[in-house]
């Protein structure tokens, strides 16, 4: 086995799960934020000390650490699965 | 079409394929696209120019008072010229993507990828990078060759000239980016006395850095890796649409010749295999070996045949927009049911969209029934049933309302709020009772209907319904 999973560098690797990641986190951020004010996110009035936008921006990137997770897992379920089934295809 | 190229690129079984693959994962080799001059060149920079103009400067347009185009995260609320938008008209910016997207594939079943080649962003900007690349290195030889010598004092000034400028630019727009949601003037003012907010510093920097990153260093990688409308923009291709592609019936077979040989005694097609079609390219290809999925449509290739065209003294259009029909001698179609179904779609998605907009009401109601009883019955022997009444004021001024009940004979509206006076923006929660005597009621459910009315504008009102619970 040769390993094409070596053949993919790790930059290859990286857009393709931080990019479409990127895009789903914009919109859910989107979605998220229209629904909820940051505001109100904290019922009992906890004192964050930051502002909406800082809000916005954490919640960005919380999103996009989630959908990134995602991402890995579909990369590591597609890079080894086609070598299970390209090592099993050529041992017929 | 030979679009599919990396799909197939998956499939390491074959001698073909992995060649392929190699070169699609090989270290990318820098493309030094050569300056082009003619008319599709001058059409690109009107675009580049237009478009970077709208970008830069509509931030700074205002209207009544606000800056025209603000969505103002910050205070939950979008100025669009007169039209306010809050988080609740969600759905208006929802119809707005549709429209856009549906745009694209109505523009691109009918003229290609010219959204690529001209008004792409990746493209826009990767042009103006290109601009300030040449202004400091030179054109595209001056460029190659300070790109393989020796690093000196002159390589480093002219890279760091360069990179600066870059980053100048980058900073801009990402400052422009920002201007767009949070008041722009009043950031520009915070920002020459450096007095900016953490996160509006962190938002610039990201933004300019990612326009650093992609106009000036990946630039056509991000179109032949990144992009998904390359993908699948073949599914709204067919037979007559638009596309730029090398005429090889009278092309081939090319070679080089001199300028007064017969080259159809020679044996030769029109094509003189200068390679500039190919030195022009900003994606690296040869457009010659038919269409690939990394064209962006930019017409530079059509520029530089034609320029090259009429130095031979041959006709124009080797190179050219054309379709695959028109290519083999057929009859353009420019209506077909793809055209007439995406346009159809269209139209019915934006009149839908003007209409919601222009009876767009500034003032939302919802009835909440209490839900700990369902009636309760007063000393007087009435019924009563109590609400919470959410009041939106979604206008840009401040309003009282007055507060209106029908629906049952004698029906009775209760509250303890003297005045029902919303701020703009602002949701407020007046709990109602409603009194109905028990003979009126003529079942255990009734409707009644609430009715709010501006008291500065009665064409500002809205009516919910709700029901009366009764014994």
């Amino acid at each position: 086995m040769s390993g094409e999973e070596k053949e993919i560098p790790k930059l290859q690797k990286c857009i393709a799960v931080l990019w479409p990641s990127f895009l789903t986190a914009g919109a859910a951020t989107g979605l998220f934020f229209s629904a909820f004010d940051p505001y109100d996110l904290f019922p009992f009035g906890e004192d964050t000390g930051l502002s909406r936008l800082g809000i916005y921006t954490i919640g960005f990137f919380l999103f996009w650490a989630l959908t990134a997770v995602s991402g890995i897992g579909t990369l590591y379920f597609a890079i080894t699965n086609c070598l299970r089934y390209n090592t099993s295809r050529r041992q017929d | 079409m030979d679009v599919n190229k990396t799909n197939q690129a998956a499939r390491p079984d074959s001698t073909a394929d992995e060649q392929i693959e190699q070169s699609l994962y090989a270290r990318q080799e820098k493309i030094y696209p050569r300056e082009v001059h003619g008319l599709f060149a001058r059409l690109r920079a009107l675009g580049v120019l237009s478009l970077l103009g709208i970008f830069y400067g509509v931030p700074w347009l205002r209207w009544g008072g606000h800056q025209a185009i603000l969505f103002d995260l910050p205070a939950r609320k979008f100025h669009i010229f007169g039209l306010t938008l809050w988080p609740q008209d969600f759905i208006y910016l929802a119809f707005l993507l549709i429209i856009a997207g549906l745009t694209l594939f109505f523009v691109t079943a009918l003229a290609g990828r010219i959204w690529c080649g001209y008004a792409c962003p990746q493209t826009v900007w990767t042009e103006a990078f290109l601009w300030i690349e040449r202004k400091v290195e030179g054109d595209r030889m001056k460029q190659r060759k300070l790109d393989a010598q020796p690093w000196n004092a002159r390589k480093i000034r002219v890279k760091a000239t360069k990179h600066a400028l870059w980053i100048l630019f980058s900073l801009w727009t990402g400052f422009t980016f920002v201007g767009y949601f949070t008041p722009i003037i009043e950031l520009g003012q915070r920002l020459i006395v450096v007095n900016l907010g953490p996160w509006e510093t962190f938002w610039i920097i990201f933004y300019g850095f990612a326009t650093y990153g992609n106009a000036g260093w990946m630039r056509e990688q991000v179109c032949k890796y990144m992009c998904p409308y390359a993908r699948f923009q073949s599914a709204m291709f067919d037979r007559d649409t638009l596309i730029i592609s090398y005429d090889q019936a009278r092309g081939e077979p090319r070679g080089s010749r001199k300028r007064s040989a017969d080259h159809h005694g020679l044996g030769l097609g029109d094509c003189i295999d200068c390679t500039m079609c190919v030195q022009v390219c900003p994606t690296g290809i040869d457009i010659r070996d038919g269409l690939q999925y990394e064209c962006i449509a930019c017409s530079a290739c059509i520029d530089a045949c034609d320029d090259v065209m009429d130095k031979m003294g041959y006709d124009r259009g080797l190179v050219r927009y054309t379709t695959e029909t028109a290519m083999h001698g057929g009859k353009r179609h420019i209506i077909r049911p793809r055209i007439i179904v995406y346009a159809l779609f269209l139209l019915t998605i934006m009149s839908i969209f003007a209409w919601s907009i222009a009876h767009r009401v500034v003032l939302e109601l919802n009835v909440i029934r209490d839900r700990n009883s369902l009636y309760r019955e007063t000393s007087d022997g009435l019924i009563e049933n109590v609400y919470t009444l959410k009041v939106l004021n979604k206008d840009d001024a401040e309003h009282s309302y007055s507060l209106g009940v029908s629906g049952i004979p004698g029906l009775a509206l209760k509250s303890d709020l003297k005045e029902i006076r919303v701020e703009p923006g602002g949701v407020l929660e007046v709990p109602v009772r409603l009194h109905a005597d028990e003979s009126e009621l003529q079942s255990r459910s009734s409707q009644v209907v609430f009715t709010l009315v501006a008291n500065d504008d009665q064409t500002l009102s809205v009516t919910e319904n709700a029901r009366f619970i009764g014994p």
